[in-house]
Parts: structure tokens; C-alpha cells; sequence
């Protein structure tokens, strides 16, 4: 993954908005987007991620605000003067064209002559290694073999932008990975912008430089990977990424490290920059389950809680544990399965959860609908 | 947005017109059966029924509608019932020459009546069957079971396949079955299909002109006093043909509309 | 399979007859069965046959164009610029003038077309016409038009309604203009139901007799008015047979060779 290359940013939503009648899907957005970078956005079903995309491209009209694409202002300009490609969920390959016709249709619209349409087609089917399907009827292809197409297709006029719908969402799992490979790579080698909408962690995560998460139409965190798994900045993004357990408190003791008093007990972690908290601050304390060790003994430290063993998720070398606190809260684990199978562990059984001051992060506890 | 707003008005007066175009046969049709004026010109006349009180007197206008009526309820059950077996045998089996026994079924509507006629006429002549309204009855029923097979296809295809299977499962033979499970399923498509097959005998006037001898059905009386001169008879009984037939396709399809959306609701 | 019975004795027999009917010949006004050619040989060898023949082709040919023309503003209004509620409506409305009797709704034609007709009187208001408008194609054409129009709006609207929009979007996308889509794209997506529609007017106007008759003046014939001319006054029903026949063979043709063409994958 490249770092963003450019500080000009390429697309800029600014206070941009979408509302149908009384529903709103995207609340005021400010986003910018840079050359060169590969941007997920990613949320559950109707946070507005695909209604950002489709204004971008210019298939929906924002209700409010701006979108520029190189400083220039560009909501009323129609999609079919655009010059932002899309690649659809549905791939939306014509039926009637064979492959190289498909391929060859967005220069066939910018009035190619048909000698160089043909060749730049073949160069990228050559490229995306599907030349031999040239002469093909669309209905005769695999999935993988159709999404190759769709992508040589929305490239072959060399944009400076590509919209990516959740392209991946139909295909066999392991195709998935493959094509994940595919896209980076492509990404990297041709050095122009993706924008790639997912409701797919592991998809967001794996390709992207950027990720954008979002939840009723508004933008909860947007960061790199890495920042949003081990610094989620509100109570959704840590539900929503990753395994995290989340204990809410309030400031007992602050200074250098801070005493959180929670329901289960007292809890010690940093303080991160210094003056950030106060006594009597609400928050939530978010341990990623990764970050927790297991013990059949108390450890002794002070943070660390009892709970009782339910149940276990072997997903192959890592091995998810839900474990019940004793409120009745769940509580999450993450652990190798080597580590685990030096303890036995039956349902019931009682044990120890601790973990690093450090490894705590803090999360001011706002509701969502405080933004 | 204005060009594309503009288009858009276009288009939909388009549609519009297309709408006038179709609807005024008809419309005139009822205007000029209520208009004193013997030949059909504007500025029109004065109201008046003399027109329906004139046919409503000539004993073969009634005869004619006799003939209609009684040809078209029995071409109706008859094409229903045929086109209801084609129907499910489509539906249900699979067998070699199927491809031949489905354009045999659906064949008939291309065929020019003109022909159809004809070919009618001179086979029932040849063995003296012609001029009788079984004959008629007979024609009709060739051109009109495509249509009633048609509809119940179409509703047949809705069917959630494992119904039927079910009711195997639950004892039911497969006569049973089909008249429990099947039947009642379609009932809304073939009281659909009786109402557009009794339109289309009654309105059939080609072939009923060529085959009925003396017993006339409407529109061949129609064709006879249209091949005299304009006479505004025409409108009137024009008129009572349009609402009849009218009449019909609309409950046709209104059945249809109606029950598909209960039974939708409730989940079948 | 009781169809199969019935369709066989009452549909296929008839036409069967038909055939073996040209071969026949009538003598004193009497039909004698036998097999000579000498109806098809003077069928054939007669000016008038391929006149009406050529005359009725063309006739269709043009019916078909204007039509399929015509209809598809209307049915691509339909598809695309209304909501389903009307489309639905539209549907239901289009259906019905087609199931009523199209001998009524000719002859009301007739009343617009005179001479002294509505539209002649209305073109005198502003100075125009008269035109003719009946008793030559024009007349044939509107009767034609009476016939075929609801059923090809409708054939060619239930295509328009299943195309794909994301297909629509996604040429946009790329670049293709509003107008240019409906040519690039809706029209091959549609390609099935505006056949479907052409076929069928084809066969109807072809066969029909009711236009060219009452609106179209009758002379010059075209094929159908041949056979009822040739049944009703002469009697020369084999005649009229090889007449019927020949329509038949050009009809099924013309049938299997446009839902071929409907069909055909792409190579």
C-alpha cells in the first residue's frame, strides 16, 4: 500500500448531503480524496456509502454542498461527461456486445477510430489475462472472468479515478482473495485513485491505503487501517471493526495514567496526551480481544476480571473465546490455538482475563446521535 | 434540468395522442349512435335513440345476437377447458415432440382468417357441416384456445412447484391433486380466459362470415349492412358490441389483477 | 391431450384440405375433385396474382415499419418516464380496444377520412385540403394502424419495462449519450419484444381484408381481398385455395425467419 502521493486532494466533497423526501441518506460530508490513493468506504447496509459513490459518478444529484474533482466544481455536470468509471455490484456487462465490444465501448463513446479501439482493448485484455476470451458471449464467462472484464472495461479509457461498487460481493471466497490481489496490484501499477465501497472489513482493510467507515449516512472515523483497528474513535467504529470488548466508566483518578471506575471494578490505562481527561469524564474503555491474555490462576494485576468459559470459534490458527463477566456482559478472546491448547477449557469453567495498561484505548462516551 | 423536463412532456403528450388515436373509433361509435343525423357529419345533430329503437326492432339484429351469445358462451367453456389442458400438460410434462405440440397449440392466431375461413368452409361444406352454429362454434374455438392457454399459463408459472407434490405426498392422486391444488389456484385465470374468449368469439367476425350460412352472428350482420351503405344502424349496434366486449376484457382482466394481489398478500 | 385431437381434426386438417383443394377443379359452378395443375399454372401466369402479391407484401412491409415506428415513443414513455402505477393502467387500457371489433372501429374511421369528413371539414376551417384521405393507402394505413398499434405498444413495452437500468447507468457512465443509449443500448436489450411486435403486425396486416377493403377502396386487391372476391362472386374456391395457400408459405416464412433472427446469439 503507497502513501498518498499528492497533497492537492483529487475529489473533494464539501458539506455535501442527500435526501430523499424525508429520509436522509447522507448527512453533511466533508471528504477529500487524493491521486493516487486507494480509499475504502466501507459501513453496514444503507449507511450511505454507495449513495457517496453513485454522486460521485454522477448518478444521483447531492441535495446540498459541493463535489469538486480537480478544484472544479462538478455537480452539474452529467454522469455521461464524467470521467469516473465505474465498476457496478452487478458488473453490468452488455449482453449484446461480446467481450472486446464491451471493452471497447467507452472509446467507441470518446470517437476512437476503430483500428486503435481494438488495440488498446486487446492491450488490456492482454493485461487483465483474459485475451484468449476476446470473441466470447458475456453469458459464456465465470464470475471471475466477468469481473475481469468489467475492470478492463471501466481502464481501457485511462481515467484518473475509479468508482468500485462492492465488486467482490458475488463471487466464490476464494476468488475473493484473489481478485483482492488483482485490484492492489493494478492500483499500484497504474497509480490512479480507487474508490472502493465494501461492507467487507477484510476486503477494506487488505487493499486499501485509506479507509472511510460509515453509519447513517455520516462519517464515523477515516484513517489508515491500522489507526482504525487499534484506535477506533467512537463507540460504533469499535463495534463494527474488528473483535473489541468495550467497558464504560468514568475518570476516578486522572494524571499520568488515569483510574477508571467501571461497574466490574477499578482499571488502570494511559493517559494518552496529557489534560486529555478529567475526573469525572465519561468513557469507554476498549480492549481488543487480540490484545488479551488468558489465565487459569489470577494474575494478581489490576487489570484483569474473572469470567466463565461458553464457547469457542476455531477459525483455523486463531481461536475466538466468549467468555461471560460477572455482570453477564460477554467478553471476547482472541488467542492462537497452539497457546489455547496448552490449557483445557470445558464449558463453565472459570478463568482469568488480563491485559497492558497500554494496550486500553479511550473512547469519549458520545452517543452516535450527538455528532 | 429544463431540456430534459421539456423532453419528457413530450414524450408523455405523445402517449396521449397514441391513447386518442386507439379510443376514438369507439368514441365516435357512441357519439354518432345518439346523433339524429343520418350521415355521420359536424356539426352533429340532435340526441336521440332512434337508432337503438330501429335495431332493437329488426328481429334479425335479435337473432343475431342470439346466435353471438349463444356462440361465444360456448366457444368460452370449450376453449377454457382446452386451453386449461394444454396449459398444465405444458406445465407438467416434459416429452419428445413437445416443441411440435406447443406450435400446434399456438399456431392459429397467425394464420389470416381470411384463410382460416376458407379452409373452414370448404372442409364443412365438402361433409355438409357448414351454415350451422356448431360450425361456427368449432372455427372459433381453434382461433381462441391459444388465448385462454396463454393466460393460464401464465398464472400457472406463479404456482409454488411443490404444492403439487405436496398433496401427492398427502395421498392425493393425481387427478385429485390437480382439481384441489390446481384448479382452485388458477380459477382467477380461467375466469380470465372464459371473459377474453367470449370477447374474441363474439368480436370474430371473418371466419364466422364465411361459415355461418343463415345463422348470423353480429358482426356479420354488421359486414352485410356495411357492404350496403353508411347507415347509422351501425353505430348503434357498434356501440352495444363495444360494450359488450369491452365489458368482458375488463373483467378479464380484472379478475386477474384482483386475485393475484389477494393471494400475493396471503403469502402463496 | 384432447387439443391435440382437436386442433389436429379442425385446425390442420382444414388447411391439409386446403391444399388438396387447389388441385380441384369446378365445373358448372360445381367443385369436382381431382388433381390438375391448371389452377396453380394459371394462378400463377395471371398479372393481377403477383400484383395483389407484391402489392400486399409491400403494404405489409410498410404497415410494419410505421407502425413499429409509432409505437415506440409511446411504449418507451411508458417503460421509462411514468410511474408503474400508470404504467400498469396504460397496460390495462391498451389491452382492451384490442379485443373489441375492429369492423366498428374501421367504419368509424370513415366517418373522420370522407371527403366531407371530420378532418377534411376541420383542414377547410384553415384553408387546406381537401385531401384525400380514403380509398388509397392513407385510409389502408390508419385502418392498419386501428389493428396493430396496441398490440405492438404493448409487445414492445413489456420488453422496454425488463431491461436492466443498471445496464442504462452503466453506459452513461461510460460515456454514451441519452439519445445515443436508446440506440446503443435500449433497443438491443428490447431487440426480443420489438421483433415480436414487427412479426405480428406483419401477419395481421397481411391477411387482413377488413382495411384495405372499407378504408383502402378496395381496388387496387391485395391478396385477401382476392380470396373473398374469388370465393364469393366466382366460386373458384380452388382458386382461391392456392391464393390462401401461398400466403400461408410466405407467411411462415417470414415467421421463422424473423424468430430466428430474434434469437440468434451473438458469435
Amino acid at each position: 500500500m503507497s502513501d498518498s502521493s499528492s497533497s492537492r486532494p483529487l475529489v473533494t466533497f464539501d458539506g455535501v448531503s442527500k435526501r430523499y423526501g424525508d429520509v436522509t441518506a447522507v448527512h453533511t460530508m466533508n471528504l477529500e480524496i487524493y491521486e493516487g490513493e486507494f480509499l475504502a468506504i466501507m459501513g453496514p447496509s444503507g449507511c450511505g456509502k454507495t449513495t457517496s459513490l453513485r454522486m460521485l459518478a454522477g448518478l444521483e444529484e447531492p441535495s446540498d454542498g459541493e463535489i469538486r474533482l480537480d478544484g472544479q466544481r462538478i455537480n452539474e455536470i452529467s454522469s455521461v461527461e464524467r470521467d469516473t468509471p465505474m465498476v457496478w455490484q452487478s458488473l453490468a456487462l452488455f449482453p449484446f456486445l461480446n467481450v472486446q465490444k464491451n471493452v471497447e465501448f467507452g472509446l467507441k463513446m470518446r470517437q476512437v477510430p476503430a483500428e486503435e479501439r481494438q488495440a488498446r482493448a486487446r492491450k488490456w485484455l492482454e493485461r487483465m489475462e483474459i485475451l484468449e476470451l476476446a470473441e466470447r458471449d458475456i453469458s459464456q464467462l465465470s464470475g471471475g472472468q466477468k469481473q475481469r472484464v468489467a475492470l478492463a472495461r471501466s481502464l481501457v479509457t485511462e481515467p484518473r479515478i475509479l468508482l468500485l461498487d462492492e465488486p467482490l460481493s458475488a463471487l466464490d471466497a476464494n476468488l475473493v482473495i484473489r481478485m483482492q490481489g488483482v485490484l492492489s496490484r493494478l492500483q499500484k501499477e497504474l497509480g490512479i485513485t480507487f474508490v472502493y465501497v465494501t461492507h467487507s472489513q477484510s476486503e477494506a482493510f487488505a487493499m486499501s491505503d485509506r479507509v472511510v467507515i460509515m453509519s447513517q449516512g455520516r462519517i464515523e472515523q477515516l484513517g489508515s487501517p491500522k489507526e482504525i483497528y487499534r484506535s477506533p474513535a467512537s463507540r460504533f467504529v469499535a463495534d463494527f471493526v474488528g473483535a473489541n470488548n468495550i467497558l464504560s466508566g468514568s475518570v476516578s483518578q486522572a494524571g499520568d495514567s488515569l483510574e477508571i471506575e467501571t461497574a466490574l471494578g477499578m482499571f488502570q490505562c494511559d493517559a494518552g496526551s496529557k489534560d486529555a481527561h478529567h475526573v469525572g469524564d465519561s468513557l469507554d474503555m476498549v480492549i481488543s480481544a487480540d490484545l488479551v491474555q488468558i489465565s487459569l490462576d489470577d494474575p494478581g494485576t489490576q487489570n484483569s476480571l474473572q469470567c466463565r468459559f461458553i464457547s469457542e470459534e476455531f477459525v483455523g490458527s486463531i481461536v475466538t473465546l466468549f467468555a461471560e463477566l460477572q455482570d453477564g456482559s460477554d467478553f471476547k478472546i482472541q488467542t492462537r490455538q497452539r497457546d489455547l491448547a496448552k490449557m483445557s477449557l470445558e464449558e463453565g469453567d472459570s478463568f482469568f482475563v488480563f491485559w497492558n495498561a497500554t494496550d486500553a484505548h479511550l473512547i469519549s462516551a458520545r452517543r452516535p446521535s450527538d455528532a | 434540468m429544463s431540456k430534459g423536463a421539456s423532453k419528457n412532456l413530450l414524450l408523455r403528450g405523445y402517449v396521449v395522442l397514441v391513447f386518442i388515436f386507439v379510443f376514438t373509433p369507439i368514441v365516435t361509435s357512441f357519439i354518432f349512435s345518439v346523433n339524429s343525423d343520418r350521415f355521420p357529419t359536424i356539426p352533429l345533430g340532435h340526441f336521440t335513440t332512434h337508432w337503438y329503437e330501429t335495431i332493437f326492432a329488426d328481429p334479425d339484429v335479435w337473432d343475431a345476437f342470439r346466435v353471438s351469445g349463444i356462440v361465444s358462451i360456448t366457444v368460452a367453456t370449450l376453449s377454457t377447458f382446452i386451453g386449461f389442458c394444454t396449459a398444465y400438460t405444458d406445465y407438467r410434462y416434459k416429452f419428445t415432440g413437445k416443441a411440435l405440440y406447443l406450435s400446434l397449440a399456438l399456431l392459429p392466431p397467425t394464420i389470416p382468417l381470411v384463410i382460416m375461413g376458407l379452409a373452414m368452409l370448404a372442409l364443412l361444406a365438402r361433409i355438409n357441416m357448414s351454415g350451422e352454429i356448431y360450425s361456427i362454434v368449432v372455427s372459433h374455438v381453434v382461433l381462441c384456445s391459444p388465448f385462454a392457454m396463454a393466460v393460464i399459463r401464465m398464472r400457472l408459472a406463479q404456482i409454488n412447484p411443490d404444492l403439487e407434490s405436496a398433496a401427492w405426498n398427502l395421498g392425493a392422486s393425481n387427478w385429485r391433486a390437480m382439481r384441489e391444488v390446481i384448479v382452485p389456484f388458477c380459477r382467477p385465470a380461467i375466469a380470465s380466459a372464459f371473459c377474453l374468449t367470449a370477447a374474441v368469439s363474439f368480436d370474430e367476425f371473418a371466419v364466422a362470415w364465411f361459415v355461418s350460412g343463415l345463422n348470423k352472428t353480429v358482426p356479420v350482420i354488421i359486414l352485410e349492412i356495411l357492404q350496403g351503405n353508411t347507415d347509422p344502424q351501425i353505430n348503434a349496434i357498434g356501440s352495444i358490441v363495444f360494450i359488450t366486449s369491452m365489458t368482458l376484457v375488463i373483467l378479464a382482466q380484472l379478475i386477474l389483477m384482483r386475485k393475484t394481489i389477494n393471494q400475493t398478500a396471503t403469502g402463496i | 391431450m384432447p387439443i391435440v385431437i382437436w386442433q389436429l381434426i379442425f385446425f390442420v386438417f382444414p388447411l391439409i384440405f386446403l391444399v388438396v383443394l387447389s388441385f380441384w377443379l369446378v365445373k358448372n359452378y360445381r367443385m369436382v375433385p381431382g388433381f390438375d395443375t391448371i389452377n396453380w399454372v394459371k394462378m400463377f401466369s395471371k398479372g393481377y396474382f403477383w400484383d395483389a402479391y407484391w402489392r400486399t407484401l409491400g403494404y405489409a412491409g410498410v404497415a410494419t415499419l410505421v407502425t413499429s415506428i409509432l409505437a415506440f415513443p409511446c411504449a418507451f414513455a411508458l417503460a421509462f418516464k411514468v410511474s408503474p402505477k400508470v404504467r400498469r393502467w396504460a397496460l390495462f387500457f391498451l389491452i382492451v380496444p384490442f379485443f373489441t371489433s375492429y369492423l366498428v372501429r374501421t367504419y368509424s374511421w370513415q366517418i373522420f377520412l370522407n371527403d366531407n369528413g371530420i378532418f377534411n371539414t376541420l383542414f377547410a376551417f384553415v384553408g387546406l385540403g381537401p385531401f384525400q384521405l380514403l380509398n388509397n393507402f392513407f385510409g389502408t394505413l390508419v385502418g392498419y394502424l386501428t389493428l396493430c398499434l396496441p398490440l405492438v405498444v404493448v409487445l414492445q413495452l413489456i420488453s422496454l419495462a425488463n431491461v436492466d437500468r443498471t445496464l442504462i447507468e452503466a453506459a452513461h457512465n461510460l460515456g454514451c449519450g441519452r439519445l445515443r443509449t436508446v440506440f446503443q443500448v435500449i433497443i438491443p436489450l428490447a431487440k426480443i419484444g420489438i421483433i415480436l411486435g414487427a412479426v405480428f403486425t406483419f401477419i395481421l396486416t397481411f391477411g387482413d381484408f377488413v382495411s384495405p377493403y372499407y378504408l383502402g377502396g378496395s381496388k387496387p386487391p391485395t391478396l385477401s381481398i382476392l380470396i373473398i372476391d374469388t370465393t364469393k362472386s366466382g366460386q373458384q374456391w380452388p382458386r382461391a385455395a392456392v391464393v390462401a395457400i401461398v400466403m400461408i408459405v410466405t407467411l411462415l416464412t417470414i415467421m421463422f425467419a424473423s424468430v430466428a433472427a430474434a434469437y440468434r446469439k451473438r458469435s
